[in-house]
């Protein structure tokens, strides 16, 4: 047992901290606030430069056309990217494409990860219904068949970026008489299809997520991934990939640096009280606790192996770290904490904690509760019985 | 980098757990307690095992192991509530080791690995505070006290700081001269502990500061560890007890606010282990990094009466009763959560530190 970097994990870190450093440009920084999570030539422009090192497919096969490296660089990769707040992928890459990878036909695959990597190709989840959220399975959207096509009935919510995604990934009902588990499908649907109308929603972290309507929407046969009735494996397996990008630390990391930094260059004497610092060292200690177990979850990654109890742990403890950090670093910061973006100078590392804060609860409920987390550990980690 | 535990560490922990759980039952342990005795047969039965020299080197009849594998061994013990220093003639052995010269330690410890000498640290005086040390040795003879000095009444040796003309050192005393007087104290964990007086008693040299510090490292680390064990243990415990324990017709395992304190204490175990580990793991490394060693022991400190609590939430009554082995755990979690450095001391230390920059990865 071994807990310090090899040489080679080193060298590409730094690799790609010179790559950031080269396209880390306030324009880039401001395309990625303005969009939300979209994309916009400016982040296209990234992916293609992400991609043509090879970066976007580091750890698949050689033989797929990826790098063959092992899952500790892709922890690596986005470490660094987290922290530097780079546009380096969005659900696209790190949920759709590698479900379309392990589920997707040989047509589909060579029809729309080019198109995914050239960022010609954008996708927006949609799973959660408004009667069907923690109990996903339970989603009532159908799609019947009719001759060549399915015809797509039924309403979406949270389907963020569907206003700016040219596709839509739908988790459908399309056997109403099997087990609830049994009878969902995965269907490609393009944004512009008649049919398919997105309602903005509000939120309080500005920007906007989106519910979606869908009435007779009609698409070819063949835009259903991985089998009919054979959804609910995706769903899981993108979950799963989502789970290791909700537990990276690199961001995390990133304000308490900026906190520190703040307080060094600004508030000097309030860095020299020892109760600031004793919180300081709190969090910084919860840093190294949360990282100490997401480094375990990529570690089992790096191995071959599917995480199940220990991405449930590196979930929650991101995601409650989150909303603690951003919570702490305002206190510590006082009233100019409360003090967003728009303030302009006054707000201390452009308002990212109060923005952070106000972001943080969808992070805790999103992707699987932690509850339903807890539930997980609970039962597939120590046994216990239901 | 390599998280696995290699084959022979998997063997090593299998095996001394297997040993423990036949050698040391429970009712040992309580009526060790109840004395205030170590279990001496237990340290023979480890000598004959030949499991002292787990962490030295082959040369000296060590099995040239490293941190990580005398981590595992210590948590072993801790898991089981053992009662002998493995920490405290361990650290001193490789004290001895790595800074005595290469005769001496010879003489050290090939004694130590037949389990006939036991050498413990005695570091603290009565202000509780690593940097204050006013024992003093002048012309090899060392005159001063010491406080919660761990087996003290049952080592053969100290290994002592105290301050010289040089600065602050460690020194070896025979604890059987009659100018060593130990005084019992009872403290929460229920293992031997006791003060110290030395009152001119012959001392010899065996390394400087830096020695000093290193022992300070290993202490801290290996008893991040135990408190590891213990809460190990209590987690086993208490999951064990949930599937059993039945209210409402059902286990008490299957209601969600049970189930999701169980998972709380293991998301804390995993990353206590997971900072216990890698704290050990920069012991092994040429450059030992005191801000993992002090985020390991910290994190430890802090979540062993954490887990422990949860623990007995859940065991309700029968996890206060002695009839029950759970106290064990919470007991000697506590004591070892301040021993070697408390959550305190070690989130000072961390705070010390907060304006240089981290290295996250």
């Amino acid at each position: 047992m071994d807990f310090e970097w090899d040489a080679e994990h080193i060298a590409f870190r730094d690799e790609l901290r010179a790559f950031i450093g080269e396209w880390r440009t306030p324009e880039l920084l401001a395309e990625y606030a303005a969009t939300y999570g979209g994309s916009g030539a400016r982040i296209r422009k990234f992916h293609d430069a992400i991609g043509e090192r090879g970066w976007m497919t580091l750890c698949w096969p050689v033989e797929s056309g990826g790098q063959g490296k092992s899952m500790l660089y892709n922890f690596i990769f986005i470490e660094e990217m987290e922290y530097w707040g780079m546009p380096y992928g969005n659900l696209t890459f790190t949920s759709v494409a590698p479900a379309l990878n392990a589920f997707g036909s040989e047509a589909q695959k060579k029809e729309w990860l080019p198109k995914i990597y050239s960022g010609e190709l954008t996708f927006a989840l949609g799973y959660s219904e408004p009667n069907a959220g923690t109990d996903l399975a339970s989603l009532r959207t159908r799609a019947d068949r009719d001759g060549d096509h399915w015809v797509i009935n039924g309403q979406k919510i949270w389907t963020s970026l569907a206003d700016v995604s040219t596709h839509l990934w739908l988790a459908v009902r399309t056997n109403p008489d099997a087990a609830k588990h049994a009878g969902i499908s995965i269907i490609v649907v393009p944004t512009d299809t008649p049919g398919v109308t997105i309602r903005p929603l509000h939120t309080m972290y500005g920007g906007h997520t989106n519910e979606t309507f869908y009435d007779d929407v009609r698409v070819p046969i063949e835009n259903c991934v991985g089998g009919i009735d054979q959804g609910w494996a995706i769903v899981m397996h993108a979950l799963n990939h989502e789970r290791v990008a909700l537990a990276a630390t690199g961001g995390l990391a990133r304000i308490y640096d900026q906190l520190v930094d703040h307080l060094r260059t600004h508030r000097p004497e309030r860095l020299a009280n020892p109760v600031v610092r004793l919180r300081l060292a709190e969090l910084k200690l919860e840093l190294h606790e949360h990282r100490a177990l997401a480094l375990r979850n990529a570690w089992i990654l790096a191995q071959g192996g599917t995480p199940i109890v220990e991405a449930s742990m590196a979930k929650i403890s991101a995601t409650e770290l989150r909303t603690q950090l951003a919570n702490a670093a305002m206190d510590l910061l006082g009233r100019d904490g409360g003090l967003s973006a728009e303030s302009a100078e006054r707000a201390p590392f452009a308002g990212k904690a109060e923005f952070n804060f106000r972001l943080s609860p969808i992070f805790r409920f999103g992707g699987g509760t932690n509850e339903i987390q807890r539930d997980i550990i609970a039962a597939a980690g120590l046994g216990l019985p239901r | 980098m390599n998280l696995e535990l290699s084959e022979t560490q998997t063997l090593l922990q299998r095996t001394v757990r297997d040993f423990l759980r036949e050698e040391v039952p429970f009712e040992r342990v309580r009526s060790c307690e109840r004395e205030n005795q170590w279990d001496a047969a237990l340290w023979n039965a480890i000598a004959e095992q030949g499991w002292l020299g787990i962490a030295f080197s082959e040369n000296l009849g060590g099995a040239g192991g490293s941190f990580v594998d005398l981590g595992l061994w210590v948590e072993e013990f801790a898991q089981r509530a053992a009662i002998v220093p493995v920490l405290e003639v361990s650290t001193c052995g490789r004290i001895l080791q790595d800074f005595a010269d290469a005769e001496e330690s010879r003489r050290w410890i090939e004694p130590i690995l037949a389990g006939l000498a036991l050498p413990v640290p005695a570091i603290l005086e009565s202000d509780d505070d690593f940097e204050s040390i006013r024992a003093e040795v002048v012309d090899g003879v060392l005159t001063g006290a010491k406080t919660y000095v761990d087996y003290a009444q049952f080592a053969t040796h100290h290994l002592v700081a105290a301050r010289s003309p040089e600065g602050i050192g460690l020194w070896l005393v025979d604890a059987r001269n009659a100018g060593v007087q130990v005084e019992p104290l009872r403290s929460i964990g229920r293992t031997p502990v006791g003060s110290v007086r030395y009152a001119g008693v012959p001392a010899q040299a065996v390394g400087d500061h830096s020695a000093y510090r290193a022992l300070l490292r290993m202490a801290r680390a290996l008893a991040a560890v135990q408190c590891l064990g213990s809460m190990q243990t209590a987690l086993n415990q208490t999951t064990a007890y949930a599937k059993l324990r039945k209210q409402f017709g059902k286990p008490i395992g299957s209601f969600q606010a049970v189930r999701h304190h169980c998972a709380n204490m293991a998301i804390r175990i995993e990353s206590v282990r997971g900072l216990c580990y890698s704290a050990l793991s920069s012991l092994d490394s040429p450059q030992p990094s005191d801000e993992r060693i002090d985020s390991a022991k910290a994190s430890a400190s802090l979540a062993a009466p954490e887990v422990t609590m949860l623990a007995h939430q859940i065991h309700g009554g029968n996890g206060v009763i002695e009839e029950n082995d759970l106290y064990f755990f919470t007991l000697r979690a506590k004591e070892r959560s301040l021993a070697w450095g408390s959550s305190v001391e070690c989130l000072d230390n961390i705070a010390q530190g907060v304006a240089a920059p981290t290295d996250w990865l």
